[in-house]
Formats: structure tokens, C-alpha cells, sequence
């Protein structure tokens, strides 16, 4: 493992906690609820609420924060970001949750682990699908004139690159 | 107007009717489209969430490989915008970040400076091109269409980061659809998210985000919506079928449209070229009414 990206990973997790936990005193967020207001996960799902979320980090409960699911709930849609008055933005806050949940080892919703897979093999994702036409059949890239897919040049270099950062970060 | 095309792994997977509606209709506008070789995943939201280093690595590598290109960047997908956006600034604010990923790039044979910009499809049609610029090119006008604007989430917020257009009230892609003779009013749910982020977690919450939003737009008295995101797509017209059935909204129907399958349409393409023989949504009222083909 290459030691610049465990020591970025140490000052990253640092800087993370001071900017989410340090500099986040209860009377930074005035708990106006415009985050809130504007979440749209807040509407649908029981336990997300980005006002709590602030208030339950102001008041160090990050052991309970990092476990909980509610974290990896967000759209990253940025209305909370944008509409909050004191620039605390909830979704950067969350963000940090996840790379220290991550970290952590604690668990996560498992699509991320086929997101990385597929970086990993292919550089990308998703690989192209046949599409399902409207009035039936299918069609490729190919069918439609569309030019081929052609990800990173050499896949072992890429690979061994970001597997590195990736694995940097998951402590052990 | 050149710029390198990035069409991000939705884009190139399964968007095949974004894609296929860019590549036709760009051109005839003037915009020179070239495809970029060596490129990789955005990294969001993949990488974000988990290793923020490695979504860094993978934006910049993209940017990298534009730079190198001499050209800005066009990414397809309002999320791939996005994070080039905020590498770009995280890299500028953090030289040491900067240095690690240029070391590793250097492996690739590739270096981030930070020279290549990152352009918006919106921004390309409605501040390069220009409206004019497509109005004089429209041959068939939509006349007696009224669209819904959805410009989604990540071209649009956060506006201390990125100014596609206003974060509150965005007005472009408005402009954009009556430039081509439909119509189009503001609603309340214009600036909503689409949900699709949260299918990762939670399927079921996410297809009652996305169809209060389509119950919206139907009610208001719109012929269809229409986007330039990817993501946003796919949840509106992909899953449509599977909202119908969550929400329990039998009688919900919104035909949904890239921009530029309807421009497209308004510059004398066919259908199949704008690849709206893709589109899962009941599109073909529309298209009929508006090549003239009804009753």
C-alpha cells in the first residue's frame, strides 16, 4: 500500500472529524429546519432528518450516527446545502458519515460494493445493455450506430491505482 | 464550439436515446463533438460515499484526459457534471490532494493541471449556441405542446460551486423548450429531485419521490416532461410503470423526452435517429401530434 495514500487517509479522517464534529457547536446550527423542510427522503422515510442528523453530531453521538442505515438515505439532491444559513450543509455532513462509516467497517447498502466491482474490472460501473424497445425487440450500441465503449487503456494499471486509494481508506 | 464528449456509464450503458438525440442534433447547431478515448467511471456516486480520494482520482482522470486533448469537457449526465465540478474545486483547495493524484495519474502517463473546463449540456445550448442559434434552425415547430422543465438536481445546485443556472429559479431549459415553439409554465415541483440516489437503499421510497412529482405535472395540464439528466430519466420514463404500481395511480401517464430528442424533432430528425423508439414512457401521442401525423 502506498504510504502518501495512507497518510491522505489519516489527514482526511482527521480533517473529516474536525470539520463534522470540531467546528460543529451547537450554536453553529440555529436547528431552523430549512434542511429539513426541504429534504425530500425526509418525507418518505421514518428516521431521516437532516436538522436531527446536525443536532445529533453537535451533541458527539457519532458511534450511534455511523451505524445508523438513515445515513446512506440522502438523494444528494443539495436542497440542504443550498438553503442552509449558516453553511453547515447536511449533505457534506452525511458524505463524511459515509467515507467514516465505510472506514469503520460498519455496514453499508451493498450496491456500493457491485460500484466498485465494476470500476475495478471494467472502469465503469454498468457495461452496455441490450435496450428494450417500445414496440418490442432489443437493441445494442452496435444496432443503433453508437460507437464502442472503450474504457481505460491499461485496465491493470487503473486497477491497481484505485484499488490502493480504495483500500487505504477501509482501515484495517 | 468543440468539446469532448464524456457520456459517463449510464449515458453509455443504456441512455442510448440521450446519447443517440446528442449526436444528432449538436452537430446540426454547430457543436463539434469529439469522443474521448481512456476514460473511467466519474466516481459518483460510487466512489463519494466511500473513498472520497478515489472519486477525486477518478474525476480528475477524466479531466486529465481532456486536458491532454487540448479541449472542455461536455459530460452527458448532470451527476458526471457534478463531480468533475467539485474535484475541480476540491483540488484547487487542497494541493496536497492535488499532488497525490497527480502522482498516480503520472502511472497512467497522464497530469492534472486543472485547465480543461466543465461545460453543462443547458449551458452549451442556451448560453453558446444561443436561442436564436436554434430557433433559426427549427424546421418543425411544436407548436400546441406544453412541456414540464426538469432540470435536475446536480446542474442546477449547489450554486456556490456551479452557475448552469439559477438554484431556485432555474429559467434555462424553460427558454430552451419555447425555443422551439412549445410551451412550458413554472410549477411548484420544478426544482424536486427525482429520487433515483435512493434506489441504492430504498426502491419503494424512491418510486414515490418520483411519481408525486409526475402525479404533479399531469395534473398541472403538461403533455410530457422534459430533462437532460440521465438519472432523472431513467426514473421518470424507465420506471414509470413501476411508480404506476407503488403509488397505486393507475391513470398516471407522462410522456417523457430529452431535450434533444425534442429538438431534435423541431430540426427535422427522425424519430428513430433521436432513438425515442427507446423511450418507455407513452411518448407517441406527442411525437405524432407533433410531426403531424394525428388523427
Amino acid at each position: 500500500m502506498s504510504s502518501d495514500v495512507d497518510q491522505r487517509e489519516v489527514e482526511f479522517i482527521s480533517l473529516m472529524l474536525q470539520k463534522s464534529v470540531g467546528e460543529m457547536h451547537a450554536e453553529v446550527c440555529d436547528q431552523c429546519g430549512k434542511c429539513s423542510s426541504a429534504c425530500p427522503v425526509s418525507k418518505e422515510i421514518e428516521g431521516f432528518n437532516p436538522r436531527q442528523l446536525i443536532a445529533r453530531v453537535a451533541l458527539g453521538k457519532m458511534d450511534e450516527l455511523l451505524a445508523d442505515e438513515a445515513i446512506w438515505t440522502c438523494t444528494t439532491c443539495l436542497k440542504c446545502r443550498e438553503r442552509c444559513p449558516e453553511e453547515i450543509s447536511p449533505y457534506d455532513v452525511i458524505l463524511v458519515l459515509r467515507n467514516l462509516a465505510y472506514r469503520a467497517g460498519l455496514n453499508y447498502p451493498g450496491g456500493y460494493d457491485d460500484f466498485i466491482n465494476g470500476i475495478l474490472e471494467r472502469g465503469f460501473i454498468s457495461e452496455p445493455q441490450e435496450v428494450r424497445a417500445r414496440g418490442g425487440g432489443k437493441l445494442s450500441r452496435g444496432a443503433l450506430g453508437l460507437p464502442g465503449v472503450k474504457g481505460p487503456k491499461d485496465m491493470g494499471v487503473f486497477r491497481g491505482i484505485v484499488e490502493k486509494i480504495i483500500e487505504a481508506g477501509k482501515g484495517n | 464550439m468543440k468539446y469532448a464528449l464524456y457520456l459517463g456509464c449510464t449515458v453509455q450503458s443504456d441512455q442510448y436515446g440521450f446519447e443517440a438525440s446528442v449526436r444528432e442534433t449538436l452537430p446540426k447547431l454547430g457543436v463539434e463533438l469529439v469522443d474521448m478515448d481512456d476514460v473511467s467511471c466519474c466516481g459518483f456516486p460510487a466512489l463519494s460515499s466511500v473513498s472520497v480520494t478515489g472519486w477525486h482520482y477518478l474525476s480528475a482522470r477524466n479531466l486529465a484526459i481532456a486536458e491532454k486533448m487540448g479541449l472542455d469537457v461536455l459530460p452527458l449526465c448532470n451527476g458526471c457534471h457534478l463531480s468533475f465540478i467539485e474535484t475541480i474545486h476540491a483540488l484547487e483547495a487542497d494541493p496536497g490532494l492535488k499532488e497525490i493524484v497527480n502522482r498516480n495519474l503520472e502511472k497512467e502517463g497522464l497530469h492534472y493541471e486543472g485547465t480543461a473546463k466543465v461545460v453543462h449540456l443547458i449551458e452549451v445550448l442556451h448560453d453558446v449556441v444561443g436561442v436564436e442559434g436554434i430557433s433559426e434552425k427549427v424546421k418543425t415547430r411544436l407548436e400546441g405542446v406544453k412541456l414540464a422543465a426538469h432540470p435536475g438536481c446536480h446542474a442546477i445546485r449547489p450554486s456556490d460551486l456551479q452557475k448552469v443556472d439559477d438554484a431556485e429559479n432555474p429559467q434555462k431549459l424553460d427558454t430552451l423548450i419555447k425555443a422551439l415553439g412549445a410551451e412550458t409554465f413554472d410549477y411548484p415541483e420544478k426544482i424536486d429531485c427525482c429520487g433515483s440516489q435512493l434506489a441504492v437503499s430504498s426502491g419503494r421510497s424512491t418510486l414515490k419521490i418520483a411519481g408525486e412529482k409526475l402525479q404533479a405535472v399531469q395534473s398541472y395540464g403538461f403533455d410530457g416532461l422534459v430533462t437532460t439528466c440521465p438519472f432523472c430519466f431513467k426514473m421518470y420514463d424507465g420506471r414509470q410503470r413501476a411508480i404506476k404500481g407503488a403509488i397505486g395511480d393507475r391513470s398516471l401517464e407522462v410522456p417523457v423526452f430529452y431535450y434533444t430528442q425534442i429538438l431534435g424533432l423541431a430540426l427535422g430528425s427522425s424519430p428513430e435517429k433521436l432513438g425515442l423508439q427507446m423511450n418507455q414512457s407513452p411518448v407517441d401521442g406527442v411525437v405524432n401530434k407533433i410531426l403531424g401525423d394525428d388523427e
